[in-house]
């Protein structure tokens, strides 16, 4: 049944409300989670309570139940005694944290060219948040609205913003609008160390968004689409069974995988590529002279990439709404299609779980990967983007003609 | 319409990898750098000075204040620097405790700078394992003076006292697991390729510009020579101890690394044997209440974590301090070398030699 007008609408705005929802919940989520993988690879423990109250300084252990954020600490405390939930000590971290974002005081500074210097921030921001019109979480509609439901009965509620036939391209632009958010904001600072960050970033982004735009023209040459949807799903079990072409399409969706997510970790400045905000070298890089919430911008942002980046990677190398990552599905549908037990033909079948534990996943090896790692030096970034990455996607890219052509 | 021009950056005072209040002037043609100036004098307290207004017993306290993170070695300096200029003999136990306590601090001030050198490169887990070490080395100090950091931990003719019951035992159960440790370090960071390509080949100082720059300690023999003054002009009871001196010929970034890597493990070996062949007597030599002193001059020089560190003290007839003290601080001098090593380089190239240089500011201005 096609919903009328009205209908469309009210169901488009329900669907933006649960993807920023969980997008905006994630975000601050993952700040949290960073916080405990960082601690945890440190042999420390993280964040374990909320210090302070909110209301009126803190009068000693006694008095600490009395007040809203000592009540939350005895309760965490109590957590604490439980041998798994005991991570989760410490959650409300990221309330404070989005708190104390918000009531600081906003400095720009005299020298500052004002109107840029304001609107970079949103410009980083709005870029990476308007992404995930495009980004595809559930393979089709998530649920449909029982027939009995006003207004709205048996419409489909889908798992995603828009079905665009140009998805990926629409995900690349904006993306890449994002940087000059970093790069403007970074210039209208005035300041020397912003100054070089801004130069970094600018570099950093030229020479990584060709191997990262190469590494993503694979799944669009072996699919020959640009639909999120229809590109993961393809990706996913659009793959002979047996033979070369099966095997050399796996072997390259491996590869390529490491290709695109290093691309992607530069993309969204993480270690071991965060060059521009280097805080060993230049303080804090390109967002020096921000405060406040201006700075959650920018940083928000940065989070926000992260999950687009993930949720890129799992769906057009791992498998994206399938079990099995790298094409290796419809070879476990051969086995386990008509399989009689219930939970092994489930597994066949596209779902938003497997989907949302691969981005997860992906997620938790940029925390690993920013605990582990070293940062890379400005040339030397410059030599593994041109000299080690760029050629290596153009093979790729060749190779993925040569499958396409052969199958 | 358009001109080039350099960019004048001030790293610090207050930067978060320049290890304190260390401001070096650099100008940028880009991010390379054409011009370093370190410029110094933030902490400058006149501990010389006051070192001359106080008793040589008193003076000791001071150098707990000039490396702060190697202040062992600085009250074994000084405890020495007196020793000789007075003629004290110190007995053999106290010699035992006194070299093994200093390794153990060269084995904190090498893991403090492992732990800063990594994270001003980027690696931050390797600082968190480092300092789980260093306290329990700091605890071991505690446990023997009742400080960590502003030891105070010799007395002029030995120990004030004899070891503490049960410090004999913390100290073997960090020896056990001390070597696994340092292996863990390793595998974060000896075959990274991302360290490697920080630190092979960055900030390069050869023997020859380094021994003209008067470089010591760990920097120079990672260019090749082997000058260490445990070996060269034995003091305590290194003589009687069985190490080698560790040295590497690449004479950059990583070389450091390995060689200091490598001193924290001979540091190892060096204080086994002093557990092991710890003599029994006294730890105190028979000294009159009041020290007075003739016209002498006396420089001794030990090494510390960081390099020759030397005291220089001048006497005068029935004086109860220093006529003059001087520190020859290895910080200090090593600081020199840091324009030689970084001009024509990379910005990033600023934060691993000042890093690799394990400068204390302290030590630096004193």
């Amino acid at each position: 049944m096609t919903p009328t007008l009205t209908q469309y609408l009210v169901i488009s705005l329900l669907q933006i409300v649960v993807v920023m929802g969980f997008v905006m919940t994630l975000v601050p989520l993952l700040t949290f989670a960073e916080r405990k993988v960082i601690g945890y690879v440190q042999v420390r423990l993280g964040a374990t309570r909320v210090a302070g109250g909110l209301w009126g300084a803190q009068r000693g252990r006694t008095h600490q139940s009395r007040t809203f954020t000592g009540g939350l600490n005895g309760f965490m405390w109590w957590l604490g005694r439980w041998p798994v939930i005991s991570i989760f000590r410490g959650l409300p971290m990221f309330i404070a944290d989005a708190l104390k974002l918000l009531t600081k005081e906003d400095i720009v500074p005299i020298e500052a060219d004002k109107a840029v210097f304001v609107l970079s921030p949103a410009l980083a921001m709005v870029a990476a948040f308007t992404v995930f019109a495009a980004i595809g979480f559930a393979p089709g509609a998530l649920f449909y609205f029982p027939a009995k439901f006003p207004y709205l009965g048996g419409l489909p509620f889908y798992g995603f913003l828009t079905d665009l036939n140009v998805g990926l391209l629409f995900i690349l632009g904006v993306a890449s609008v994002g940087v000059y958010g970093i790069v403007l904001g970074a210039w209208a600072s005035n300041s020397k160390y912003p100054l070089l960050g801004g130069l970094r970033s600018a570099a950093q982004i030229v020479s990584y968004e060709v191997p990262l735009t190469l590494s993503l023209l694979v799944p669009v040459v072996l699919t020959g689409s640009l639909n999120f949807n229809e590109m993961s799903t393809r990706m996913a079990t659009d793959i002979p069974v047996n033979g070369l072409v099966g095997i050399g399409r796996t072997l390259l969706m491996f590869v390529g995988f490491f290709v695109y997510t290093t691309c992607g970790f530069a993309e969204t400045n993480r270690t071991p590529f965060d060059l521009a905000e280097a805080e060993n070298e230049l303080v804090a890089g390109f967002h020096t002279e921000y405060s406040g919430m201006k700075f959650s911008f920018f940083f928000l942002s940065e989070y926000a990439s992260m999950i687009t980046v993930s949720a890129l990677a799992s769906a057009f190398f791992l498998g994206g709404h399938y079990l099995l990552p790298f094409g290796l599905q419809p070879t476990w549908n051969h086995f386990f299609q008509n399989s009689p037990s219930a939970f092994l033909a489930w597994t066949c079948t596209p779902s938003i779980l497997w989907f949302l534990l691969k981005i997860f996943f992906l997620l938790f090896v940029f925390l690993w990967v920013r605990a582990t790692v070293p940062r890379y030096r400005y040339d030397q970034l410059m030599d593994v983007g041109w000299k080690f990455l760029i050629p290596y996607t153009l093979v790729m890219f060749v190779i993925a003609a040569l499958l396409r052509y052969a199958a | 319409m358009f001109k080039t021009e350099e960019m004048e950056i001030n790293l610090g005072p207050q930067h978060p990898s320049t290890h304190g209040v260390l401001r070096v002037k650099l100008h940028l043609d880009g991010e390379t750098i054409t011009r370093c100036t370190p410029m110094i004098g933030y902490l400058h307290r006149g501990v010389e000075k006051i070192c001359e207004n106080k008793t040589f017993f008193q003076g000791q306290v001071w150098t707990d204040r000039t490396d702060y993170v190697a202040s062992v070695s600085n009250n074994l300096g000084w405890a020495e620097g007196v020793e000789k200029l007075f003629g004290i003999t110190v007995p053999r136990r106290a010699h035992y405790i006194r070299t093994m306590l200093t390794e153990l601090n060269r084995i904190t001030s090498h893991l403090l700078w492992l732990g800063t050198h990594a994270l001003d490169i980027g690696a931050m887990t390797v600082f968190l394992y480092a300092f789980r070490e260093r306290e329990e080395i700091l605890s071991i100090f505690e446990a023997f003076c009742g400080a960590r950091l502003t030891t105070t931990a010799f007395r002029i003719g030995g120990l004030r006292e004899d070891l503490p019951p049960g410090l004999e035992k913390l100290v073997r159960a960090f020896q056990a697991r001390f070597l696994d440790c340092i292996d863990e370090y390793e595998t974060l960071l000896t075959e990274n390729r991302i360290w490697k390509k920080r630190t092979i080949g960055v900030a390069l100082l050869n023997a020859e510009d380094a021994i003209a720059l008067g470089v010591t300690g760990p920097v120079l023999r990672a260019a090749g020579s082997n000058y260490d003054i445990r070996k060269a002009f034995p003091y305590a009871s290194y003589a009687e101890m069985d190490f080698e001196v560790a040295t590497q010929t690449a004479a950059d970034t990583y070389a450091r690394y390995l060689v200091r890597l490598e001193e924290m493990r001979q540091a190892h070996r060096i204080i086994n044997q002093c557990l092991d062949g710890l003599p029994e007597g006294p730890v105190m030599a028979k000294l009159p209440k009041v020290l007075k002193s003739e016209v002498n001059e006396v420089y001794h020089a030990i090494e510390a974590p960081k390099g020759e560190l030397g005291y220089y003290f001048v006497g005068e007839k029935g004086g109860q301090n220093p006529y003059r003290m001087h520190i020859r601080a290895p910080s200090f001098i090593n600081l020199q070398a840091l324009s030689k090593m970084v001009v024509g380089r990379l910005l990033a190239d600023v934060i691993a030699a000042i890093g690799t240089l394990d400068v204390v500011l302290g030590e630096v201005d004193r």
